[in-house]
């Protein structure tokens, strides 16, 4: 053996600073892309394997979901805007990507425990690769959505539509920084995924998906008002709901640039947090799983 | 309990600084693979259970300090050479398979540390990462993922690692469909075809047929030969008199014995003959005492 090799030392570290372990994670991030590539045809293949209409749910899934709401406001309750199943398309198809990107986060970690305790990688990647799944099923979505501008909505169809990667640029960043810290945390705490199941449909209903801010009367809520607007979906739906369902008959509007703007910025700190903690908490998991 | 108040032992650089986990550059021949110091593994007992936040607030107000942590390893010192491969044996729950987890860089050490030379590949517990789903030839590229290896050289590698696993068509089909003989051996071939420099196996030769067995066995005897290091777990005593150049015992996560292997595992057996010896009064004795 002549030539020179390189020594891999293991062992404890003095506990090394935040900016430090920021930036290793977010390296890891995107040094083993490559990896996250593979988890997430991983996860299309999964969702094809077992049924038989196989990847048709994709596009199925969110049509369907859109009919349950449209019966619900539209038939019983009277309620609901014009063109509404087009109102209510725009808001479900960025929410399913959320919540499933969330709902596989959670158990993102946990459920890859046989390959955690037999090869050493970083394991970050894996909230990663469940926030770009979803992104996978978002644009899937997107199939049906055009499909029914195009023979239904015609009239709705405007050079808004671009916009759709901006917004869905701020939303991944959002879920990103969430899916990074619950993936983390349901190590420690296995019962996050039966909480987050309520939670985020709580969410979804005090967010406007189904219905339109200005439908509601401020003076009514009260102190309740204010903290809406703290609520990142509410700048999130209202954004989608411009630039897909305002078209010329309706209220054509960009989107809100200034509040998609600060949440982008509320997210990129939210993952410089969220990476942080899921560093901090990484060295445990081996021994916890 | 003196040793475990000692301080943990700064490791310092030639330069002088504290040295930290990572690559760091080594002498043109260090004259072994593995080097692991005073290595210590301890388990806090309150995180370890899959908890749920009802379980964590018992452990939290219901353990006591000193019940804790617990040491799965504590002061194991070894060095594995060139073409050296070791045999880690001891009782169920020794500590074997935890130290080839640190081994694997899978966790930190508590105290201690270890350097490992070169390429590591590690497949504890052969095949249980698999991803269901998924067909043997992707489970292979993802695992490939998984171990940091470039997608284009894992490609490279792909059929050699389909032709010795050999099982045929189902190499295409889900890991679902799979025996577990099957399994085995595909992940022992994604595990040595992977040119690993060192190499760390818990029981992979108990799984698979017999045909297999000769053929792994051949494997691993290459890659010794190859002035590789191998560490590996086994309960087959017999596999680690007949090719191991060297056998440590683990008992309780402290090295009781270490060097050759007949010897080792000689020990072994009379201790365990001993304890089985000593379990067995134990038995008798409280029959006794509950027919009074």
């Amino acid at each position: 053996m002549a030539t020179t090799r390189t020594v891999r030392r293991i062992q404890t570290r003095a506990r090394p600073g935040s900016i430090e372990l920021i930036g290793e994670g977010l390296r890891e991030i995107w040094s083993r892309r490559q990896l996250t590539r593979y988890l997430v045809q991983a996860d299309m293949v999964k969702h094809g394997a077992n049924t038989v209409l196989g990847n048709i749910w994709w596009v199925l899934d969110p049509l369907l979901q859109m009919a349950i709401y449209v019966i619900f406001v539209s038939v019983i309750l009277k309620r609901g805007g014009p063109d509404y199943p087009l109102f209510v398309f725009s808001a479900i198809l960025p929410w399913k990507w959320f919540s499933t990107s969330i709902n596989d986060a959670i158990t993102s970690v946990t459920s890859r425990e046989a390959i955690i305790k037999q090869v050493k990688f970083p394991t970050i990647v894996l909230p990663v690769a469940a926030t770009a799944s979803g992104v996978v099923s978002f644009i899937f979505g997107l199939v049906p959505l055009f499909g029914m501008m195009i023979f239904f909505y015609a009239d709705r169809l405007t050079p808004y539509l671009l916009f759709i990667p901006i917004v869905a640029a701020v939303q991944f960043l959002f879920t990103l920084s969430l899916c990074l810290v619950f993936a983390a945390i349901n190590v420690f705490f296995r019962d996050l995924g039966n909480l987050a199941r309520h939670f985020l449909r709580l969410w979804f209903y005090l967010s406007p998906a189904l219905y339109a801010t200005k439908e509601l009367d401020p003076g009514k809520y009260g102190i309740l008002a204010q903290l809406y607007k703290l609520n990142p979906w509410v700048p999130l739906f209202e954004s989608y709901h411009n630039v897909i369902y305002a078209g010329p008959s309706g209220f054509a509007e960009a989107p809100d640039w200034l509040s998609l703007a600060t949440l982008s910025v509320f997210s990129l700190f939210l993952i410089a947090g969220a990476t942080l903690i899921f560093k901090r908490l990484e060295p445990a998991f081996a021994k916890v799983i | 309990m003196v040793s475990l108040l000692r301080k943990p032992r700064e490791t310092l650089d030639p330069a002088g600084k504290p040295i930290r986990s990572g690559v760091i550059a080594a002498p043109a021949d260090p004259g072994y693979m593995i080097d692991v110091e005073d290595l210590g593994i301890r388990y806090d007992l309150r995180l370890t259970k899959k908890t749920t936040i009802r379980g964590a607030f018992r452990n939290m107000t219901h353990i006591s300090r000193e019940d804790r942590s617990f040491w799965a390893l504590k002061n194991v010192t070894f060095r594995v050479a060139h073409g050296e491969s070791l045999a880690v044996i001891g009782p169920n729950g020794a500590g074997k398979s935890t130290l080839l987890q640190v081994m694997a860089g899978i966790l930190t050490p508590s105290e201690g540390r270890i350097d490992v030379i070169g390429h590591i590949s590690s497949l504890l517990t052969l095949g249980a990462g698999f991803d269901q789903e998924l067909s043997g030839r992707d489970n292979i590229l993802l695992a490939g993922a998984f171990m940091g290896i470039d997608n284009r050289e894992m490609r490279d590698r792909l059929p050699g690692i389909i032709q010795f696993a050999d099982i045929g068509q189902f190499i295409d089909a889900p890991i679902r469909t799979y025996s577990s003989g099957m399994r085995a051996r595909l992940g022992f071939s994604i595990a040595t075809a992977v040119d690993p420099d060192v190499l760390i196996i818990d029981e992979v030769l108990g799984t698979g047929d017999a045909v297999f067995r000769v053929k792994s066995q051949k494997r691993v005897m290459e890659l010794a030969k190859a002035a590789k290091g191998i560490v590996m777990v086994t309960h087959d005593l017999h596999w680690a008199e007949e090719f191991c150049n060297r056998a440590m015992l683990l008992e309780k996560g402290r090295v009781i014995a270490e060097g050759n292997p007949s010897e080792v595992v000689a020990l072994h057996r009379e201790r365990s003959d001993k304890a089985r010896i000593d379990r067995e009064a134990e038995v008798a004795r409280q029959l006794a005492a509950a027919a009074l």
